[in-house]
């Protein structure tokens, strides 16, 4: 079994991001394989240097620090997401690779999960 | 017609009684599942989803109380149903044991609902022959 969980919330807008991780984890846990990709105002996730203290929030930076840790295959990222929120590798989290995002992709895994 | 084979479902649900319709979708679904022969493996509540476990539900009497229509049907079904202990505990929704744990004076999930952690969803993604996923919609 291959899943791959898609965040397509913003990072500090909604929950449903950190839910979305958190069942990722959970798969990387139980030795499942298991791929994040980011799309849609879900790239912002991957920006570097987040200072969410002034809105009491946790930075999810670190959250993406431990994905590989963890046991999570890849961070994927939507190659036209980046573009609109005009970002480029240079400004994201290592790791991160892009994407096109087309049906190909994800029929490569058994389940997509997109909360 | 040839029958259909028997399929064993999961239900993921992630959006809040009386907030969407994903609780109502989902019993509908699992009814008429059921109804055709299916099996049920299991119904697991997911972030806001978890309201669905709240036993202090007060729906006024003439709305149909969507915790009682769920607790009803999975005890005639014994399906198991579990409410994300994380999900839970972050919106106010404890058992006994956690209330105990947490030094709350009251508690508001009880059987036939659980509190247990994520790897039963795992375990379901690896078990059932598919789990559907019961979202808000309405533009969320």
């Amino acid at each position: 079994m291959s899943v791959l969980v898609i965040v397509d919330r913003s990072p500090y807008g909604s929950w449903s991001g950190r839910e979305s991780m958190d069942m990722a984890l959970s798969l990387a846990a139980f030795d499942q394989p298991v791929t994040l990709l980011f799309s849609g105002v879900g790239v912002n996730w991957l920006r570097a240097g987040q200072d969410p203290a002034s809105i009491f929030q946790k930075a999810v930076e670190r959250n993406l620090a431990a994905a590989p840790i963890f046991g999570i295959g890849a961070l994927l990222a939507d190659q036209q997401s980046l573009e609109d929120f005009g970002l480029d590798a240079s400004q994201c989290v290592t790791g991160v690779m892009p994407v096109t995002v087309e049906p190909t992709l994800l029929a490569r895994f058994d389940d997509v999960v997109c909360l | 017609m040839s029958a259909v084979k028997p399929v064993s479902f999961t239900l993921v649900i992630t959006g809040a009684p009386y907030v969407s319709q994903a609780p109502q979708t989902a019993l509908s679904f699992a009814r008429a599942a059921v109804s055709a022969g299916h099996a049920i493996d299991r119904v697991f509540l997911y972030g806001d989803g978890v309201h669905l476990a709240s036993s202090l539900c007060c729906a006024p009497s003439d709305e149909v109380n969507w915790h009682r229509e769920w607790s009803d049907f999975i005890a005639q079904q014994q399906i198991p149903a579990v409410a994300c202990i994380a999900s839970a505990l972050r919106r106010g929704l404890v058992d006994d044991g956690e209330a105990r744990r947490y030094e709350r004076d009251a508690h508001n999930v009880q059987p036939p609902f659980r509190l247990l952690g994520l790897g039963e969803w795992v375990e379901s993604m690896t078990s059932s022959s598919r789990v559907l996923y019961f979202q808000p919609g309405g533009g969320h």
